[in-house]
């Protein structure tokens, strides 16, 4: 059905396909009537939808019957006056992970469509408030404590701490000049990084006349004087 | 119905493990296509019914036209949902082949279906026929060497391997000092572990 060019456009996005909202429900207003599709109505006594009708369907058909003209968004209750107030006082605190994972896609997708004219400056803000911390605890804390406040990120969030953290790692290996032949992770023999298990004890470096002596894992610089005499 | 089970299956490929194949949900896969083709009937049927009410197809905007609507939406995206799987368990067995070798292990090819298998062959074929061709085997040395030489400790016992001129016998936890080339696809599918002194 497809010619082979269009087909080939079409895999080219589907390794973006990212699927924001799948379980996102939003609530919609029927702006008309549609026939033949009661089941998005559970309320529904006829094969059909009215005109009026208040239901929640997953975001991606609520933007295109809203493009359409055919309903109408409501604003979900993760951006509501509750929300907004909690943020106002502590961003770094709230949950969003349990009110919404995809908080900010959804956030600036659904912006352009409800009546409220406010919701990209909340969102801006909200990410402008927790964005100093996830920063600073990504590039700082020591690799093996989990931070307290990882379960509350987004998943936008967790994306650029674990995108911050991967380079922090990237490169103290590369400052140690450790680069390592590794088992195909696609075989899924994984390997904590060097630097996690050297954590563990000293790192030793071997001198050119046969010592081993501990150097630091975040400098690389001897811990002691090895001409030192002791 | 309505795209619901069209998520489940992309959200199953999203939340394994990254770069790790799962094993194929014929299922839910087979699932999804039923409800594609029950999409287009209820499609079909809307259509007939404005065409038998007299009304112009292309022009109306009635409460069929609406429902029709609906149905050729989730039918584009149970559509999308489908070809966005195969598409990136094809990409996941593509890299399988420049990171694990022409042979794959047993828990691997029990994941993938026939028709993945023969892409895995095809697909292996065409690069081991391009890499002759050019004399060069594209495969090693993924990470730029500093060294044509490296220490390697063996973790599974291979037994004695022919890498180069020489029969060199790989038993387990032993040092060997080889050539990078040699070694790098013994380390990448597990069998030994670059040995750091």
């Amino acid at each position: 059905m497809l010619t082979y060019r269009r087909s080939l456009n079409c895999a080219r996005s589907f390794g973006k396909f990212v699927v924001c909202s799948w379980k996102e429900l939003v609530s919609v207003v029927f702006q008309v009537t549609a026939n033949g599709v009661g089941l998005l109505d559970p309320g529904s006594e006829t094969n059909s939808v009215e005109q009026g009708a208040k239901i929640d369907v997953t975001f991606w058909l609520a933007q295109e019957l809203y493009l359409r003209e055919a309903a109408s968004i409501n604003l979900p209750m993760h951006f509501n006056q509750k929300t907004r107030k909690e943020v106002q006082a502590d961003p770094e605190c709230v949950d969003l992970r349990s009110r919404c994972p995809y908080f900010y896609e959804l956030g600036y997708k659904i912006a352009p469509m409800v009546a409220d004219k406010e919701l990209g400056t909340f969102i801006s803000l909200t990410f402008n408030g927790r964005y100093k911390e996830i920063l600073s605890k990504s590039h700082g804390a020591a690799f093996a404590a989990v931070p307290k406040f990882l379960p509350r990120l987004t998943k936008e969030e967790t994306n650029l701490y674990e995108a911050a953290r991967n380079s922090m790692i990237a490169f103290k290996e590369w400052r140690l000049g450790v680069s390592r032949l590794e088992g195909a992770s696609v075989l899924g023999r994984k390997r904590k990084p060097i630097i996690e298990r050297e954590e563990e004890g000293p790192m030793l470096k071997k001198l050119y006349n046969g010592e081993n002596v501990p150097i630091s894992i975040f400098t690389g610089e001897l811990l002691q004087d090895p001409y030192a005499i002791s | 119905m309505y795209g619901r089970k069209g998520s489940q299956l992309v959200r199953e490929l999203a939340s394994g493990e990254a770069g790790q194949l799962t094993s194929f949900n014929n299922d839910l896969f087979d699932q999804v296509v039923r409800e594609c083709n029950e999409h287009k009937l209820q499609l079909t049927s809307l259509f007939e019914k404005i065409k038998h009410d007299g009304l112009d197809i292309e022009r109306t905007r009635n409460a069929d036209h609406f429902g029709a609507v609906i149905h050729h939406l989730s039918l584009i995206r149970n559509k999308r949902c489908l070809m966005s799987y195969m598409y990136n368990r094809a990409e996941m067995i593509r890299s399988l082949r420049w990171k694990a070798g022409r042979v794959l292990p047993v828990e691997i090819q029990g994941k993938m279906t026939h028709s993945e298998e023969e892409y895995f062959k095809k697909h292996s074929a065409a690069l081991e026929s391009y890499m002759s061709a050019m004399d060069i085997d594209l495969t090693v040395d993924m990470v730029p060497p500093k060294d044509p030489y490296i220490q390697v400790r063996v973790i599974d016992d291979i037994g004695e391997v022919l890498l180069g001129d020489q029969v060199i016998s790989l038993v387990r936890n032993s040092v060997h000092s080889l050539k990078r080339s040699d070694a790098e696809p013994l380390i990448s599918q597990g069998l030994m572990e670059e040995f750091l002194g």
